[in-house]
């Protein structure tokens, strides 16, 4: 049985306001022992996923099929689920007996995984003194305390200049290497999805495309041409001469993505001031392309 | 899992914050105290000694101002939950397998452990206004305000769980608070008071608390001291039952 194994989800939030608005519709996940990204824009669903999974949504329709997790499942959300006027180790001792752990067997957990992350000479340190990267790390040990065989990231690293981010990914790593876990990851950041293992992107509640990062880049070709553009009618001028050369591409922002590219488009592009790129995709421009695709409605099902 | 280990741990967690951040105690105490003595300051040569009491106004409103006290306290106990629920410990502990009552119970003991050794900083005052104090009496006042305590956090928590921000909770609680504090008894004898005042003082459970409170102090109260107790014990009960009932519900979707 998968770790995770969610079928036809559906979550529907109701305000006075803005009355009903589907946050998850019919969506499906099946995932275990892997690093899985889920990539998507602000309200695309992702966090609503994450509280379905945790079990502090209970969603309209749908099975939930999560067996281990209440008792072995952690989460690390945004910004650090720490008492900032506690020290680090008063603040695991804490997730340990929220999991029902005896202190001893907290302690022991404490020492091994606050030397693992570097946190050996700062567990007596209260948490606002420490820094967001040390902070962050101390949030992952907590995270880590109930040896979770399901861990929920929620854009981990938001807030975090690029060396603590660094270190946060090498001991995430680091950890799953050494531990069986499943990791699920909340992001609209790219670069991150690039460590997941396979990456689900989503829209509007829904999943509009599921596999590993190099697949979904080797789906546009190995170059895609991505021409930038400053009004409509450049724009449209530019998807013409794509479409007049065969290049299947799509518009979104004054910004037109072709994939399959052929190198020579770079030189015979009419829009005299366009900027045009042909590259390697990138994660985000898939995510861009498929986003916009007309051909990638969302859909249900799992397409690996 | 039973909860207890991390009721403990939670409560633990709520009592050593407290003591890394002592000028919310001494906030909570120092403005009954401030209010008593502009009370007392103000009324006292006009008042003298409360009528169908043994104590002077002074004395009288000590319970009062020990209700205020623990009423502060609660209210800080109660908005700490919202903070904690969007950027604190609470969000892990609500994804845990602990039992979401284990929440409620732990914010409900470290505010009235915290709120009670405020107030007892403030009934300790009694002596010096002429009001010889037992050990007894002592107990049974903290038991009193322990009531009053445990009922108001619970109310509180509960409200906090709904109306999720701290704006909203202000707004709300000093518009139920303030007038059900006011109209207890706290700085007055209700038992005189205009018909509808006294209907109003009637139907208000911590009324019930200040009566307790002062029978077991040896003041005079015009009310039955067992039906005091019986209703301030019934008050806490509900407190605790609301909250734990609000906090283990479950965001539930439409479908």
């Amino acid at each position: 049985m998968s770790a995770i194994d969610l079928t036809n989800i559906r979550v529907v939030y109701h305000t006075r306001k803005t009355g009903d608005r589907i946050a998850l519709d019919n969506f499906s996940l099946n995932s275990d022992n892997e690093m899985l990204a889920l990539l998507g824009p602000n309200g695309a669903g992702k966090s609503t996923l994450l509280n379905v999974i945790s079990q502090t949504i209970t969603p309209g329709s749908g099975s939930l099929n999560t067996p281990r997790s209440r008792q072995s499942l952690a989460v690390v959300f945004q910004t650090p689920a720490l008492d900032e006027l506690l020290t680090v180790r008063e603040n695991l001792l804490v997730a340990g007996a929220l999991h029902d752990l005896p202190k001893n067997e907290t302690t022991t957990r404490i020492e091994s995984i606050a030397a693992e992350l570097g946190l050996a000479d700062r567990l007596d340190d209260q948490i606002r003194r420490l820094s967001g990267g040390l902070a962050r790390r101390a949030d992952l040990a907590r995270a880590l305390i109930p040896h979770p065989t399901v861990l929920l990231l929620d854009e981990p690293t938001t807030g975090l200049d690029i060396d603590a981010r660094r270190i946060f990914w090498e001991t995430l790593d680091h950890t799953r290497a050494r531990l069986e876990m499943t990791v699920l990851m909340a992001t609209h950041i790219t670069e991150e999805a690039e460590h997941a293992d396979r990456v689900l992107m989503i829209r509007d509640g829904r999943t509009i495309k599921d596999g590993t990062p190099a697949d979904l880049k080797s789906s546009l070709g190995q170059r895609i041409i991505r021409i930038s553009l400053s009004n409509d009618a450049e724009t449209a001028h530019a998807s013409d001469w794509l479409s007049e050369n065969s290049v299947e591409h799509i518009t979104t922002n004054h910004l037109v993505i072709g994939h399959h590219a052929d190198p020579s488009l770079a030189t015979t592009c009419p829009v005299e001031t366009a900027a045009i790129t042909i590259a390697p995709p990138t994660l985000a421009d898939v995510y861009t392309y498929y986003a916009q695709s007309p051909s990638c409605e969302p859909t249900t099902e799992s397409l690996i | 899992m039973n909860g207890l280990r991390a009721t403990n741990a939670l409560t633990k967690r709520e009592l050593i914050r407290q003591t890394r951040q002592p000028s919310r105690i001494i906030a909570s105490v120092a403005t009954p105290l401030l209010i008593w003595l502009f009370i007392v300051g103000g009324f006292s040569r006009s008042i003298g000694s409360v009528a169908d009491s043994n104590a002077s106004i002074g004395a009288y409103t000590i319970p009062g101002m020990a209700s205020l006290t623990v009423m502060f306290a609660s209210i800080f106990a109660a908005i700490s939950l919202i903070q904690d629920r969007h950027d604190g410990v609470l969000r892990a502990a609500l994804v845990s397998p602990a039992p979401r009552w284990s929440i409620a119970m732990s914010k409900i003991s470290a505010g009235s452990i915290l709120a009670l050794i405020q107030a007892l900083i403030v009934l300790l005052t009694l002596p010096f206004l002429g009001i010889s104090i037992t050990p007894m009496g002592i107990v049974g006042a903290i038991a009193g305000l322990a009531c009053i305590s445990i009922a108001l956090i619970g109310l509180g928590l509960a409200l906090a769980w709904m109306v999720d921000s701290t704006q909203g909770f202000h707004g709300v609680m000093n518009a139920l608070l303030m007038p059900m504090w006011l109209t207890s008894g706290a700085v007055f004898p209700v038992e005189d008071s205009a018909g509808w005042l006294k209907i109003i003082a009637l139907i208000n459970p911590l009324t019930w608390t200040h009566t307790a409170i002062r029978a077991s102090l040896g003041m005079d109260t015009g009310f039955s001291p067992t039906l005091a107790w019986t209703i301030s014990i019934a008050f806490a009960i509900f407190g605790i039952a609301l909250a734990t009932f609000t906090i283990s519900r479950t965001k539930q979707s439409k479908s």
